[in-house]
């Protein structure tokens, strides 16, 4: 009896002892969604292909709520010791992740995969936020997109007799800041002192990646390249800010500080004529929208411009090696060909890959649905969006002065002026 | 001997709840008293000592003000109508007036409710050109509100839902101190002619005046610390307008990684409350009518 229950102990402990040595490897994925959507079953259908060819790896997908949300949660899980393996964070944080140590670089990886001609199957635009000071680079485009300019084109019908009164064309999107305010004027609907119709949202939440876009519309830009010296204050982004609170307060044509989420669903229900937003919320759109409607480049200030936005993969350091090798091969797959088309199509990010376009899937989505070409072809005007350290203290700074001259509260100068210097603190420290 | 084995013993036995008294409670709030008088952020990663800096710097802070303000806005608008109400409708419930079946479930499963659900929800309701609120508002003739995206809107939206949100709870508290109250008080009121308003005001509300306190104290702690729906409904803003002192430690401490001025923070939080809280035992805790049971 006793020799049965040794042997017994014995052959569990042998089956414990195989299982941990033939132990899946796993890792836990943060990643945020950071617009309108249902993308978590996306992300959950993709991860578990990924599973599929790869066994031994086990993936954890978190949700960790929107962009602010995520970086919050790597953050804490950074300096608590314990971070995840690999996550997806808004682009701009990347500089606060480097503040903190956080981040293997990626080079080794790459140059495995054959260096800069692996890089090359990437659009430059997108590649522009994921180097370090160093010149290493530390993130891999995943979630990428560019604002866009949504348009209502029945309701550009429904006013054609107007709009042709007023020499503008109701079968195409105004093509600059002038056009753009005529068209909103005229596509504005009141009844009583009731807004039936707005012409334009141009929505908060996110206005000021939306306002960086109107910066580089006019020849100008928030924070320079090394993410140390800010140009908020600028002739031209005055002129920028002048012209929303025009639109927002004097000609009541888009209405104040709409939330960034919920936007999309002001279009889909008829709210509005134009809309800014994210080219990741198109697949909403796409799929609800009960009027025919196409995409634009942002209207032209004194050129087209825009910055990119979106998450890129980040791996970090203080787990163990085969995680880090596990999370490359998972960032590799989710940005293949394939994986990008079909990410690209069920969110209306821009596929980073750029062979996702030669794909036949891909081609016949894009002769049905010609907008998702928008914003990819916008990338043509684009440029690196804005980093820093203390992101989330600077963009603070920006959102609660672009908030205030929005709702008539601080006189559009000195919200620029105001911003500038919290800017400046921000990052050099108190 | 054998008493200081005994207690020995008492004090052995609770060495594991003091464990983890010190460990979560204590320790952190030495700690943090200690660090809200240092500098530390994400630019200096070691805390050094600054003595009372933080707290002069909160003192020449705009958006400090802003918030105490609206904090203290929030608790002072929220606390009278959810206690009276609260009451009334406990008084309603007990009394067994008709429909009270109703009164029980609408206003009390909002408490059940999780306070994320919640959010979502009136995030949907308050939502500008969709929501049903200004729906109701233009049917009615009246001009549509901006609620969460306008500075003037934003901290009435979150009152009210908050309002709603808790309500139930209360009207829960003064259910049970309502069983205190002796039925025959109210008998012979009724007898000596007393009306339904005068029978509560001159013998339900001095009695439950236990349960008020109790209501009192918990209302206003709970308000100071309103935080779920601040941070999923609008972030504190716009331009902090929304923002009240909870969240805006949190977004001190992990948003923005500056630890020297969210324990600060704390610990101004923590004075408030507890000298609230010894003004209003002090006050009010030699009034209280306690019933002989």
């Amino acid at each position: 009896m006793r020799r049965t229950t040794v042997f017994i102990i014995l052959l569990a402990l042998i089956f414990a002892f195989a299982s941990i040595a033939s132990a899946k490897t796993k890792l836990r994925f943060f990643y945020p969604v950071g617009v309108a959507g249902p993308l978590v079953k996306v992300i959950n259908g993709m991860v578990a292909e990924f599973e599929k060819e790869n066994p031994n790896i086990d993936i954890q997908p978190v949700y960790a709520g929107n962009y602010n949300q995520t970086m919050q949660k790597v953050q804490t899980a950074v300096l608590g010791g314990n971070p995840p393996d690999i996550a997806v964070v808004e682009i701009s944080e990347l500089f606060s992740l480097m503040q903190m140590d956080a981040l293997i670089p990626l080079d080794n990886y790459i140059a495995q995969e054959g260096g800069q001609k692996y890089l090359d199957n990437f659009y430059k635009g997108f590649l522009g936020n994921a180097y370090g000071r160093d010149g290493k680079i530390y993130g891999f485009p995943f979630q990428r997109s560019t604002p866009i300019l949504y348009w209502n084109k029945d309701m550009f019908q429904a006013a054609g007799d107007k709009l042709k009164a007023a020499g503008l064309d109701p079968n195409r999107p105004p093509k600059n800041w002038d056009e753009l305010v005529k068209y909103a004027e005229i596509l504005t609907i009141r009844e009583g002192n009731q807004t039936k119709q707005y012409g334009l949202i141009i929505p908060g939440g996110w206005n000021d990646w939306i306002f960086e876009a109107f910066s580089r519309q006019n020849r100008s830009q928030l924070i320079k390249e090394d993410g140390l010296t800010v140009t908020f204050d600028s002739p031209e982004n005055l002129e920028a800010l002048n012209l929303w609170v025009k639109l927002m307060q004097d000609l009541k044509v888009c209405p104040v500080l709409r939330p960034w989420n919920i936007t999309p669903d002001d279009f889909i229900g008829g709210v509005t004529a134009m809309m800014y937003y994210s080219t990741g919320g198109m697949a909403k759109i796409r799929k609800t929208a009960k009027f025919n409607w196409s995409a634009a480049f942002q209207p032209a200030g004194k050129q087209y411009g825009t910055p990119v936005g979106g998450g890129d993969f980040h791996i970090f350091k203080g787990i163990p090696k085969e995680n880090q090798d596990a999370a490359w091969k998972f960032a590799k797959f989710m940005t293949t060909p394939k994986m990008a088309a079909h990410w690209s199509i069920e969110s209306g990010y821009v596929a980073v890959n750029k062979n996702s376009y030669d794909l036949p899937e891909m081609k016949a989505f894009l002769q049905q649905f010609p907008q998702m070409t928008v914003a990819r072809d916008q990338l043509n005007y684009a440029y690196p969006k804005m980093m820093a350290v203390n992101y989330q203290l600077i963009r603070n700074a920006m959102t609660t002065n672009l908030d205030a001259a929005l709702e008539g509260k601080k006189p559009p100068q000195e919200a620029l002026t105001d911003a500038h210097k919290l800017m400046e603190k921000a990052i050099k420290g108190k | 001997m054998r008493e200081k084995l005994e207690q020995f013993r008492a004090y052995l036995f609770l060495i594991p709840g003091l464990f983890f008294l010190m460990l979560f409670t204590y320790l952190p709030i030495l700690w943090s008293s200690w660090l809200s008088f240092n500098r530390w952020n994400l630019l200096s990663p070691k805390p050094k000592f600054a003595g009372w800096e933080n707290f002069i710097e909160l003192w020449h802070h705009d958006v400090f003000w802003l918030i105490m303000k609206n904090t203290f806005f929030f608790v002072s608008i929220s606390i009278f109508p959810t206690m009276f109400l609260a009451l009334v409708f406990a008084i309603m419930i007990d009394e067994r007036l008709k429909g009270r079946v109703y009164y029980i479930y609408s206003f009390f499963y909002p408490t059940l409710i999780p306070m994320a659900a919640a959010a979502m929800l009136w995030v949907y309701i308050y939502s500008p050109n969709l929501g049903i609120l200004n729906i109701l508002l233009a049917k009615l003739g009246l001009p549509k509100l901006g609620w969460l995206g306008s500075s003037a809107t934003s901290l009435w939206a979150l009152i009210i839902m908050t309002f709603w949100k808790n309500l139930g709870f209360f009207m829960l508290i003064y259910l049970a101190g309502l069983q205190n109250v002796n039925r025959e008080l109210y008998e012979a009121a009724y007898i000596d002619g007393a009306g339904w308003w005068r029978r509560h005001i001159s013998i339900t509300f001095p009695l439950v005046g236990p349960t008020s306190l109790f209501v009192l104290v918990t209302a206003i702690i709970l308000t100071f610390r309103v935080f779920d729906q601040i941070h999923l409904m609008t972030e504190g803003g716009p331009g902090n307008s929304s923002n009240v002192i909870v969240y805006y430690i949190f977004e001190n401490g992990f948003k923005f990684f500056d630890w020297g001025r969210a324990t600060s923070l704390t610990t101004i939080l923590v004075c408030i409350l507890l000298t609230l809280t010894l003004i209003i035992f002090g006050i009010f805790g030699k009034r209280i009518t306690y019933t002989a049971d």
